[in-house]
């Protein structure tokens, strides 16, 4: 009973452990459960870098979040990022402070704030799939549209 | 109550209640802690593989976090009729108290195993009829409190607090 038990033990270890060897983790494999902490990422290239740069560092400062990842596209800036764990329960508050402090120092600018873990992986696959030179920053500004379309949904 | 207690007491003759004492004495003892603890890491188990379930949905579905819920309970729902089918829930139960009865997966254990118990007396008026014995109160319980807190909030919504 015991060898049984031990080979499907090591069956499993071996079927899931094999197939990962040598293979670099991507980012969003492993997005919901640590800091990525990821470039800013912009789907257009005519727009100035330096200033979502700046975005990403003030939210930063925020001491109730760890993880911040900032999509600048046509229009629109989305804001994704992640509360530490026991300042959770004050999640609409910071969204609130939040929002209000990106509108104060960036009146130009059109926010969408979001703490949707869905919404932060969505931002880290994007960049990915814009390191790859098949994915055009048309399709780029499309899928970003399609995630704020979906922050828009979960509030 | 009291009195009629302080009555029986009163009642028993030396015997009994030097036989009360000797029960008393040798009585083993419920290991509350050490439910308790049990208790506590397999309700743990169960939200730890909850958790991994709605990770797994927002990971390859296009559910949000706010969406995630609502297929993690019935995946969670549907676990626990199958394990409870297979006797395996019961075990967990045994082991686990509350532990087990107080997740959602619970839930699925107390319709199954109601099912299960009342199948010989037919369909309609066994399974049927009795299957939400134990759950139905569950369900009336939560929608009505459901209602109420919704009533709660409309109200608070309309006065402007919230």
């Amino acid at each position: 009973m015991r060898a049984r038990y031990r080979l499907i033990l090591f069956t499993c270890v071996f079927f899931l452990a094999a197939c990962s060897h040598n293979q670099p983790a991507k980012d969003s494999q492993l997005a919901l459960m640590k800091t990525t902490n990821p470039k800013p990422v912009v789907t257009d290239k005519s727009k100035n870098r330096n200033r979502i740069e700046e975005i990403k560092k003030e939210v930063s400062s925020f001491p109730q979040i760890y993880d911040v990842a900032v999509v600048k596209g046509k229009k629109d800036t989305l804001v994704a990022y992640k509360v530490k764990h026991l300042h959770r329960f004050s999640m609409k508050k910071i969204e609130k402070n939040l929002t209000k402090m990106l509108e104060e120092k960036y009146p130009k600018e059109k926010f969408t704030v979001s703490s949707d873990y869905k919404i932060f992986l969505e931002t880290i696959r994007l960049d990915e799939r814009m390191k790859s030179p098949k994915f055009s920053h048309r399709e780029a500004e499309k899928r970003f549209k399609e995630i704020v379309k979906m922050t828009e949904a979960t509030k | 109550m009291r009195m009629e207690s302080k009555q029986k007491k009163q009642n028993t003759t030396l015997q009994q209640r030097n036989y009360q004492q000797l029960q008393q004495k040798h009585e083993i003892k419920r290991p509350v802690l050490k439910n308790c603890i049990k208790a506590f890491f397999v309700g743990g188990l169960i939200c730890f593989i909850g958790q991994a379930v709605s990770y797994f949905y927002i990971y390859f579905f296009n559910f949000t976090e706010q969406s995630v819920g609502n297929p993690t309970v019935a995946t969670m729902v549907f676990f626990s009729m199958l394990l409870t089918g297979f006797g395996v829930y019961d075990r967990i139960g045994q082991f686990g108290g509350a532990g087990s009865a107080v997740p959602v997966t619970g839930f699925g254990n107390a319709v199954i195993s109601a099912a299960i118990e009342h199948r010989t007396e037919g369909f309609v008026l066994g399974v049927g009829g009795n299957m939400f014995k134990l759950a139905g109160s569950v369900i009336l319980f939560g929608v009505f409190s459901a209602f109420v807190v919704a009533l709660v909030k409309t109200l608070l919504v309309i006065w402007g607090v919230l």
